[in-house]
């Protein structure tokens, strides 16, 4: 397990992407991201974060949401090959889809700054 | 903030997504020209059934050639499913016709790969499909070649025959 819980404004990390409920940032020097979310902080590399958002994703919310079996309305985010796991309740599923999706957007417009950026600079 | 996914890998994830569904469509292409393969064999066209066989095999050349162009690239190969291969034809010229127009939707899907590179100006993508470009050419003559013959020689009589001895002379050698 590499959770670890560093206070983010110590360190080098950057924000990436945060939102009321959670938020993930960036550390340059690890190559890798921490996602602070349903109380703990998780190290996730490239590969992971990947799987982590497919994970989020294929979650069917609407399904979920007109479902009237009275099982209690968890889901279990298991991620093949990484470390963490996430037992969440809908509204949190939501928050983190929420949060992923900001996340690789700014990931997304980083990319396409950095290539106009280099290509011009150097 | 220091870009880490291009750091990892050439290719962005749409561009990677495409290029895995291309992989996709050639492992289909070549599961098609296999069951194409198997019809004119059992029906008597021996050569079209061998002109099938090789056909198949290149798809899966092609196929494997993007597979690891998307592992070199850094990027994540996915084996694919192939499912809903036709097994029956109505007719020789049938078999023909849908292989035209099988290559026909290869050509397309690779411009659209080939349109989504340049949008994002991903060069080395680009140059690396111009050898899918040059390919399409000749996978379209020669399955246009084939379905003229029905039309050059005619189904009448002894027809089928023909053209099942000609279909294993087409060959594609422009220069340009
Ligand atoms: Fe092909
Ligand atoms: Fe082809």
């Amino acid at each position: 397990m590499v959770t670890t819980l560093i206070d983010p404004q110590a360190s080098t990390w950057v924000d990436v992407f945060s939102t009321k409920q959670g938020a993930v940032y960036q550390s340059d020097a690890e190559r890798c991201w921490y996602v602070d979310f349903a109380g703990k902080v998780a190290r996730f590399d490239y590969r992971c974060l990947l799987k982590l958002k497919k994970a989020v994703y294929n979650v069917d919310i609407e399904a979920k949401l007109l479902e009237t079996s009275k099982d209690p309305d968890v889901e279990i985010i298991f991620i093949c090959a990484c470390d963490h796991t996430y037992i969440l309740t809908l509204m949190q599923i939501i928050a983190l889809k929420e949060l992923m999706e900001g996340t690789f957007v700014m990931l997304q417009l980083n990319s396409i700054l950095q290539d106009r950026l280099y290509r011009i600079a150097v | 903030m220091k870009d880490l996914i291009r750091v990892r890998s050439l290719i962005s994830a749409e561009v990677e997504m495409l290029l895995n569904q291309q992989v996709k469509k050639e492992a289909y292409s070549s599961a098609v020209y296999l069951s194409m393969a198997s019809w004119c064999n059992r029906n008597g066209f021996d050569n079209s059934s061998d002109y099938f066989f090789k056909q198949a095999e290149e798809e899966r050349q092609h196929q494997l050639k993007l597979y690891k162009y998307i592992l070199d690239m850094g990027g994540n190969a996915v084996s694919p499913e192939v499912t809903g291969i036709k097994q029956e034809y109505n007719s020789f010229r049938e078999v023909f016709e849908e292989a035209l127009d099988q290559e026909i939707s290869v050509t397309q899907s690779i411009k659209n790969i080939y349109a989504r590179c340049l949008k994002e100006q991903d060069f080395v993508t680009n140059e690396f499909l111009n050898w899918f470009l040059k390919e399409q050419r000749e996978e379209e003559y020669k399955a246009r070649r084939a379905l003229e013959l029905f039309d050059v020689i005619g189904e009448e009589g002894t027809g089928r025959w023909q053209i099942d001895k000609h279909v294993g002379d087409i060959k594609y050698n422009s220069e340009a």
